[in-house]
């Protein structure tokens, strides 16, 4: 019973290899060297679904509500199978590829290439290969097995050090520009011959991360505590561990474009953009509980006045749009203006959506973030704002002398911006507005009832979350200097929300982190481009699955996510303690 | 906040007349009149079903009735929305209680004061002096509300979430923060339902202080007969959406048709 659930695992794990293969992130990948002139990014893909698999064979199930941890010996026997099992399903593609002759697969999967086909045989004939793999895998779950029952003590240091190097090699075309930049000497590093992190680097840079873990595990308790005592904070204090990665993070923000130089600086620029729109939609989806899916409805709204405002060229004709609408005002001047309309349009849109919900609601947003590229796309309004051609000279956002279409100065403008909306978000967030919106996310009618305007607050919420996303908007267009319909497509919708749920609905640190993780790290690993969406999806469902509540959640949003668990066993123990005290005696003893 | 003991007088702050709900073919209500005076407390009672809850939210505006009328002072609300009807002094509680589950229980209670405060945006932003104290003034009251169940709903359990309370506190709060939305008539649905005989005693105390001390109104839809008996001034019995007694506790108790709407129709034997 229990084996069939470990061999099911294990199949599962090789047809994802066997689909990681021919979409060609095995095969286009063997030259990408994260460790040394071993480990290369081919070689972590070909082993990860194995990996998992002896992770999650050796879990501890939940069988009608209990929960069976399993003896180390039974554990590894769970691994070591899935892993293996995994191995074989891989191999028998291969072995089946090599019969029917690579060639002629090619024809159908093009990833399928002599060079992958060499790759996972390790260089030998078709059979020693498939062998190989069946070891490589059945070792690679045994670990994943290993990693799962180990005590939380080893299983913590030993997850973040491994994490911690893969990062490192990842960034292995962004950490070595900034030692570069610090006059550091980097080749003991980062191997100048292969790109990826040294053998000496990767034990370091793994022992430091941790002897960090390890740290925070041991002083993280009594620091939390003492920091509370120190704020003089009654709720749960943020953890140092926490703490320390926040000021760490925001002084890294503060000196990256100077450090990265301007190819990394254009990347972040784009981050802050969709940090701006992801802290304007985290006040609709995280505060208000609104699910809207057409969010880049205000992304194209801010670009396009901002350009109709300020003064642009249509490519079409070559001159300035022809309505009276078409202004030259100063980029500083033009701001305001431009959030006030999206606010107007944010309740206007919101409007005839008050009555929906869930579901419904998302699906018609859906539809109005469609019309928008339509509209922007169309003919019809060519004379306008460029149709397909779309338009060009857009303001640099000049003070005095000082322009921003530079990357690492349009970094700083964006990184201002992302601020401002985050105080405002934050303010909000924590005044009477947030909590009426809180209480309406929580119980709509009940909120009501105790003399909240859902409707006033709902149009509230598209109209601020509508400000901040056209200042994304506004600021785009001057990042790029040019609007096509093309860079308004429903993705960008789908994508905002990503960052969002992705870093912890409610939370605005949360939407930094995974506007970092979804955009910056695509735009920074050019070569995985093209995998970006699927990476998109894998990471969303993997969110989702294991860690509902984002990357950095905001704590009450985490609370309503595991809420009707908790609430019965807190509501259980109440009971059981009693609630009981002597006012009551002395009350019920007058009264009968 | 106290008043002197009430003077039920004949000045009417509610006024229910022919109020008739229809649920397709269902008639929850048909042709319900009712009154209540400043200062009383009124139980209504009668058998699951007589249409108890739907007055409640026909009152409050969750329901529009399909006719008739209801006066709360000199105006007519019915067609208001529910934030509306509390702003104007009619607050409840459900019978099912429903609070913000994952807000701590000072937040719940400064919920209520929401229709009691005008924050803005921009203000709010900006955390000028007058919404500081603003918000100060509704903390303090919120606590103030909260404070009515003594020590139960006050101290380190402010900032526990409201999930993390046993039943009988969810109810108090869930009247702490009605009271925090300075009602003048407070509707109270079943507020003893599932609480244990010594809690139910308790909070029948809690109601004729809410007259006595706090100077509300108080209709109360209520199943057990102890608590009806030691607050009413009145008792209103209802069945298939009608008044069908009108009276004192004693009264009522004994008053033919309400026994025959708890019991049945007597058998010819007995």
């Amino acid at each position: 019973m229990a084996a069939s659930r470990w061999v099911r695992m294990g199949a599962a794990a090789g047809v994802v290899t066997i689909f990681l293969a021919l979409v060609g992130l095995i095969g286009g990948f063997t030259d990408v060297y994260l460790i040394g002139d071993q480990i290369v990014f081919a070689g972590l893909m070909l082993v990860l679904p194995a990996f998992v698999a002896g992770l999650v064979a050796a879990a501890p199930r939940v069988e009608g509500g209990e929960r069976h941890e399993m003896q180390l010996s039974e554990a590894m026997k769970a691994a070591a199978v899935a892993g293996a099992v995994a191995g074989v399903t891989f191999a028998l593609a291969v072995v089946l590829a090599d019969w029917i002759g690579a060639e002629r697969i090619r024809t159908v999967f093009l990833n399928v290439s002599p060079q992958l086909m060499e790759f996972v045989n390790f260089g030998q004939a078709t059979g020693p290969g498939a062998l190989i793999i069946v070891a490589i895998s059945a070792l690679a779950g045994v670990i994943g097995g290993a990693l799962r029952v180990a005590p939380r003590s080893v299983r913590r240091p030993v997850t973040a050090a491994v994490m911690v190097t893969l990062v490192f090699g990842f960034l292995q075309r962004v950490i070595p520009i900034a030692l570069d930049q610090l006059k550091l000497e980097r080749d003991w590093l980062y191997s100048p011959e292969f790109d990826g992190l040294t053998w000496i680097g990767a034990v370091v840079v793994g022992a430091v991360a941790a002897g960090f873990s390890v740290l925070n595990a041991r002083f993280g308790e009594r620091l939390r505590g003492g920091l509370a005592r120190a704020g003089g904070q009654s709720g749960p204090a943020i953890s140092p561990a926490r703490l320390v990665a926040g000021l760490v993070g925001l002084a890294l923000l503060l000196v990256a474009p100077l450090l990265l130089g301007s190819v990394i600086s254009e990347v972040l620029g784009t981050v802050m953009v969709f940090a701006l729109l992801g802290v304007g939609l985290n006040i609709v989806v995280g505060y208000a509980g609104l699910l809207d899916l057409g969010y880049v409805f205000f992304f194209a709204l801010g670009a396009y006045s901002l350009a109709l405002l300020t003064g642009a060229t249509l490519n079409a004709y070559g001159i300035p749009p022809e309505p009276v609408i078409s202004g030259h005002l100063n980029f500083y001047v033009a701001i305001p203006i431009v959030m006030v309309i999206a606010a107007a349009a944010g309740a206007l849109v919101g409007a005839p959506v008050l009555r929906l919900r869930g579901d419904y609601l998302a699906l018609v947003t859906l539809g109005l973030g469609e019309m928008v590229t339509v509209l922007v796309g169309s003919p019809w309004l060519v004379p306008l704002v460029g149709g397909p051609s779309g338009m060009r000279g857009i303001t640099d956002a000049a003070i005095g002398g000082l322009a921003f279409r530079d990357p690492q100065r349009f970094y700083y403008l964006a990184l201002a911006f992302v601020g401002l909306a985050a105080f405002i978000s934050w303010r909000l967030a924590t005044s009477r507005i947030g909590r009426a919106w809180t209480a309406m996310r929580e119980d709509e009618q009940t909120a009501d009832a105790m003399g909240i305007s859902t409707t006033r607050f709902k149009l509230l919420a598209f109209a601020i979350g509508g400000a901040i996303g056209s200042l994304g908007g506004a600021l785009f267009a001057v990042k790029i200097g040019s609007l096509t319909p093309a860079s308004f497509q429903v993705l960008v919708s789908i994508q905002v929300l990503g960052l969002v749920i992705l870093g912890g609905m409610g939370s605005i640190p949360g939407v930094i982190v995974g506007a970092l993780v979804l955009v910056g790290l695509p735009g920074l690993l050019r070569e995985f481009e093209e995998y970006r969406f699927l990476a998109y999806g894998a990471a969303v469902v993997a969110v989702m699955v294991l860690r509902p509540q984002g990357l950095v959640p905001n704590v009450r949003r985490s609370r309503e996510l595991q809420d009707e668990e908790r609430a019965q066993d807190e509501w259980a123990k109440a009971v059981e303690e009693g609630e009981t005290s002597p006012e009551i005696a002395t009350a019920s003893g007058a009264t009968t | 906040m106290s008043e002197p003991a009430p003077v039920v007088g004949i000045d009417s702050v509610l006024e229910v007349r022919g109020l008739e709900k229809h649920f397709g073919g269902l008639y929850a209500l048909s042709g319900l009149d009712m009154d209540v005076r400043k200062g009383e407390i009124v139980s209504v009672i009668g058998p699951n079903g007589a249409g108890k809850s739907t007055l409640f939210n026909v009152i409050t505006g969750i329901y529009e009735p399909d006719a008739g009328d209801i006066r709360y002072g000199d105006v007519s609300i019915v067609g208001l929305r529910p934030h509306q009807v509390v702003k104007l002094g009619i607050a409840r509680t459900f019978q099912n209680v429903r609070l913000f589950a994952n807000m701590t229980i000072l937040e719940n209670a400064m919920v209520g004061q929401h229709c009691r405060s005008k924050g803005g945006v921009f203000g709010s932003i900006l955390r000028t002096p007058g919404i500081r104290a603003e918000e100060e003034r509704i903390r303090e009251r919120a606590k103030e509300a909260l404070s009515f169940f003594g020590k139960r709903l006050s101290g380190y359990r402010l900032e526990q979430p409201a999930f993390s309370l046993s039943y009988a506190n969810r109810r108090r709060l869930e009247m702490a923060r009605a009271l925090a939305t300075d009602p003048q008539l407070l509707l109270l649905d079943e507020p003893t339902a599932g609480m244990n005989p010594r809690e139910t005693l308790e909070l029948r105390d809690h109601i004729v202080r809410m007259r006595d001390e706090l100077g509300l109104t108080v209709i109360v839809i209520e199943h057990d007969m102890r608590v009806v008996k030691g607050v009413s001034d009145r008792v209103i019995a209802c069945d298939y959406g009608q008044k069908i007694a009108e009276g004192t506790y004693d009264e009522v108790a004994h008053d033919e048709r309400v026994i025959e709407a708890y019991l049945g129709t007597k058998t010819t034997d007995d």
